[in-house]
């Protein structure tokens, strides 16, 4: 039981050490500026981003990367469509789903598929933005079987529900275990189990 | 008195783990059998959870390094290089040549260690109770070594972000080509007494076979994916460090059976020697950390770097927020997928093939659940 | 209930028959003669007998446990036992009684009565074969005429403890371990027979002296190689030992029968395992290579004893070198090995021997016969599994991507700088 869940299910914990200022905006902070790191594609990467964007096309909302590996954002429901071309595609063949992951922005939770060509030697990442409020989107087993133990994993971590997935039950945690660890409203310390 | 009537045989649920000799940790399997025969299986993992990956956010990146040590607990020093590599890519710093050597010399090293201790526990999977003296023997040998670099056996939080933590003591090449040569000898032994035994041939030959196409599919990386015919190497296909300066051999195997995944391994022994050798004739004398001060909060931004590892291909995703801290982590660890592949490999083979099969992808517990 | 009924009905059965079995041949033991009444005098002897043989057979297990541990370390570049006693020399002591003092813990699903009966059930075999067994022409407690027979038929009834082990615990792998155990056991008793029998016939009896007697001159393994081959092979089958230890796989079911044992009764399997191998070893030695006797004339029998031993003792240390050496077989690798190679070579035997008698051909022709039949499956081997892996071992040396080293850009020399602490 998940007893600090329960009991304040919105407002993030108040441990010190909790991720509070990174969720909130930056006044709150001291110290130097945050800087941004430059985004610079290098040629090999430029070139995986010209393929990626003449594959995908029309469903590229926002795109970028940095060295070898561009990104491009796509809208959930286009994600699987632009996972089948990127895989079927001649030139491009992203043959290995290499990881999948999600990382909460609190405001988003974003999915990287990142993507790999065994043969071209060429790396992407499919990003897609869910909403926080009961995320879902369409499984890529279908595509990867690597997919089935990350959308497991993801599901588990992130509450992310992939919609097609045969086996959703909790794999790295147990069963019954309340609440979604991999979340910034999730406490590090402060819950109870058992 | 009333005869049963019916004599259905029923599968059997045969619960393999948490707790059993052959799972390598807490791993756990349920096959569903036939008499000796596997229909089904079904893994069952995250026994060993630590929340690893949430632990991340809360350290800041030079402390994210220890945690890493936890991850691949036999390949310690591959996974600091892995995180290391993606927090420099990160904060742009350029490590000094000397570092990148010792780096590079030392995960080989390790490779070599996590190597045989694959070669001694796949034999005592397989009933075989010598090659595992043999594999401890030499492997004690470099856990020597790393003790005298790092200071410590196993977690050594040795490989730090910009460098390593100091230099190597002033006898590591000598005391590292006399260990070479001793563990070269070990790994013959090994090799004269296993590969190419009759039993042995017998339990690993067209076990647990997995083609191309479905490795690839499952995730499949390391040397268990090139045992089933594809090349890929991150070494070679996409070099870091100081990789590109050495010359070296990736063996690929063809039937991606139980002995492919074995023999790609023993060579791959061979192949760290020879790299290790040439690393040590190569290294020239010079810093070992950048010359760079602020080497603790990187610009915001994400970045993905990965690595080869003994098992396979490690991945790190690292969002950073521009705070001291990283944002996110995520590991893409290898036996984790690795294990993926478990289920197409186990179909129609036996109990014992089971053990076998798990035994050849070579999984490390602290790893997949990390 | 029907259940608990028939338990006690098997049960009871099963202490009977021990206690026959027992009785019956102490009652007729060689040295007290067949006593006209049952008198406390003699049940005193009888005790008396008992507790030397337990003593002696618990020495002989000891040192085979102290010795194979140490022979495997030595062949595992280790050092074996060292702290307890001089060499290590009591460290199996240690260990029995640790076992002894251990807790007996049973599983809540276990039948209890055949649980614990099990591993008598597998000890008193080895121990019962044990008491016919001569070490020297006239050092036997009970020397039988059909001593080869007994030692088949008792020898076979361990098989029946297994499965029982196996069934009683009430845990799927000690029921796999006791279905494999009977699988292995009764197929591998008929090389065991046919290599028997071509003994019985070369010597034409029974008896182990009259065996022994005939092989004064020339032992049996020179006549006849392949019947030892057999016998060997089928025998390590038969003790469950590497690499025939597929009911007991330690690292796939655990163990096999004696997963759920602990404690004194786990000591009686491991007792059990140790006479077994002993007497496999003891028997080759009468059958194959001359018992006590040796090509030049008589020896006293002190030494006849001590040739005996070292003979059989060299029989268990091949069994312990093989252990160290070999990976288990599969079962279905095992039960193909014992249907297709050893049964069939078995025979092979037999028919080879009785031609060679029947038609009274020089003795010559047998070791001939013997070794080419022998040399049909070596060479099939060689040419097989092991050859094809070879080949393939070679391809991989063609396969392997080749990473050429690129020549190291000259950088320009950089003034050393002192290092300053890390960040």
């Amino acid at each position: 039981m998940v007893r600090a869940m329960a009991e304040t299910p919105e407002t993030p914990p108040e441990t010190p050490d909790a991720e509070q200022p990174k969720a909130d905006a930056a006044p709150a902070r001291r110290g130097p500026p945050i800087e941004v790191a430059e985004e610079v594609l290098d040629e090999r990467g430029e070139e995986t981003a010209a393929l990626l964007k003449r594959v995908v096309a029309t469903y590229v909302l926002d795109s970028g990367g940095r060295g070898d590996i561009p990104w491009v954002r796509v809208a959930p429901e286009n994600l699987v469509e632009s996972a089948r071309r990127c895989r079927d595609d001649g030139q491009l063949g992203m043959d290995l789903l290499h990881c999948l992951l999600a990382v909460d922005y609190v405001e988003r939770i974003e999915l990287d598929y990142i993507l790999f060509s065994l043969k071209g030697d060429r790396k992407a990442i499919l990003k897609v933005d869910l909403p926080p409020e009961e995320p879902a989107i369409e499984t890529v087993g279908g595509l990867w079987e690597a997919a089935n133990w990350y959308e497991r994993e993801t599901h588990d971590l992130f509450g992310v529900v992939f919609t097609g997935n045969p086996d959703l039950s909790p794999l790295l945690l147990y069963e019954g275990f309340e609440g979604h660890p991999g979340l910034k409203s999730f406490p590090l310390h402060d819950y109870e189990e058992w | 008195m009333t005869t049963e009537a019916q004599h259905d045989t029923v599968d059997m649920m045969l619960n393999m783990g948490p707790q059993h000799p052959a799972t390598h940790g807490v791993f756990r399997m349920v096959l569903t059998i036939d008499g000796e025969r596997v229909i089904d299986v079904t893994p069952h993992i995250g026994y060993l959870h630590r929340g690893s990956e949430k632990l991340c956010e809360h350290e800041s990146y030079g402390q994210v390094v220890t945690l890493f040590d936890r991850l691949d607990y036999v390949a310690n020093l591959n996974n600091e290089l892995a995180f290391c590599r993606a927090a420099e890519r990160l904060m742009d710093i350029e490590v000094p040549e000397r570092a990148q050597y010792i780096r590079v010399a030392l995960c080989e090293l390790n490779r070599l260690a996590s190597h045989l201790l694959f070669l001694g526990t796949y034999a005592i999977d397989l009933g075989a109770m010598t090659p595992i003296m043999y594999g401890f023997r030499e492997r004690e040998r470099i856990q020597n070594l790393f003790e005298s670099v790092t200071g410590a056996r196993m977690m050594h939080n040795y490989i730090r972000i910009g460098g390593v933590k100091e230099d190597v003591p002033p006898d590591f090449v000598p005391r590292a080509r006399a260990v070479l040569k001793d563990v070269r000898k070990g790994v013959d032994e090994i090799d004269r007494l296993l590969t190419f035994n009759e039993v042995f041939l017998a339990r690993t030959k067209g076990v647990g076979v997995i083609d191309a196409a479905t490795a690839v599919s499952c995730g499949l990386t390391g040397p268990s994916l090139r045992a089933s015919g594809v090349a890929y190497d991150v070494r070679k296909d996409d070099p870091y460090e100081i990789y590109p300066y050495l010359g070296f051999e990736v063996p690929v195997g063809h039937d991606g059976d139980c002995w492919d995944r074995y023999y790609v391994r023993l060579l791959e022994c061979h192949q760290s020697i020879h790299m290790v050798t040439q690393c040590l004739d190569q290294m020239e004398p010079g810093p070992t950390m950048t010359q760079r001060r602020r080497i603790a909060r990187p610009p915001k931004g994400e970045v993905y770097v990965h690595c080869e590892n003994p098992r396979g291909d490690i991945g790190v995703f690292v969002v950073s927020d521009g705070t001291d801290k990283p944002y996110r982590v995520k590991v893409r660890p290898p036996s984790f997928c690795n294990l993926v592949a478990l289920r197409p490999m186990m179909r129609g083979a036996y109990i014992a093939d089971a053990v076998a099969i798990l035994g050849s992808i070579d999984i490390v517990l602290g790893e997949v659940d990390r | 209930m029907r259940a608990r009924a028939g338990e006690a009905v098997v049960f009871g059965m099963i202490v009977a028959g021990l206690l026959g079995i027992l009785g019956g041949l102490v009652l007729s033991v060689g040295a007290l003669g067949t006593p006209e009444r049952v008198t406390l005098e003699v049940l005193a002897q009888l005790a008396t007998v008992l507790i030397v043989l337990f003593t002696l057979l618990a020495i002989v297990v000891l040192t085979l446990v102290w010795l194979e541990r140490k022979q495997l370390a030595r062949m595992q570049s280790r050092v074996g036992p060292t702290r307890v006693g001089p060499f290590g020399l009591l460290q199996p002591v240690a260990d029995a009684l640790k076992l002894i003092m251990k807790e007996d813990v049973a599983p809540g699903t276990s039948s209890k009565l055949l649980f614990f009966v099990a591993p008598l059930l597998v000890f008193v075999p080895g121990f019962v074969v044990w008491l016919t067994i001569p070490f020297a022409r006239d050092v036997v407690v009970r020397s039988l005429d059909m001593g080869l027979f007994f030692f088949i038929a008792i020898s076979v009834l361990s098989i029946v403890g297994l499965v029982l082990a196996g069934w009683s615990s009430g845990s799927k792998y000690a029921v796999l371990g006791g279905i494999r155990a009977a699988a292995q056991l009764i197929s591998y008793e008929i090389p065991i027979i046919m290599t028997v029998l071509t003994v019985a016939m070369l010597a034409d009896s029974m008896s182990f002296v009259v065996v022994v007697e005939a092989q004064r001159t020339v032992p049996y393994i020179v006549l006849q190689p392949l019947g030892f081959v057999v016998f060997f092979l089928a025998g390590l089958a038969e003790v469950g030992r590497t690499p025939f230890d597929v009911y007991s796989a330690e690292s796939e079911i655990v163990g096999g029968p004696f997963v759920e044992y602990s404690g004194a009764h786990w000591a009686i399997f491991f007792l059990a395992e140790y006479v077994n191998t002993f007497v496999i070893g003891a028997v080759a030695a009468l059958l194959f290579l001359g018992g006590w006797s040796w090509p030049f004339g008589d020896l006293p029998a002190a030494a006849g004893v001590a040739l005996f031993l070292g003979k059989t003792y060299l029989v268990v240390m091949a069994i312990f070198w093989v252990r160290a050496t070999y990976p288990r077989l599969r079962i279905d690798q095992l039960m193909s090995l014992g249907w297709k190679v050893l049964i069939p070579l078995s025979f092979a035997v037999v028919v080879a021997t009785a031609v060679q008698l029947f038609y009274d051909w020089p003795r010559w022709t047998l070791p001939a016969m013997s070794l080419a039949v022998l040399a049909v499956p070596v060479v099939m081997q060689l040419r097989g599994g092991r050859r094809r892996a070879l080949a393939e071992a070679r391809r991989y040396a063609e396969r392997a991507v080749v990473v050429e080293a690129k020549p190291r850009p000259q950088r320009p020399q950089e003034p050393l700088e002192p290092q300053e602490a890390g960040a």
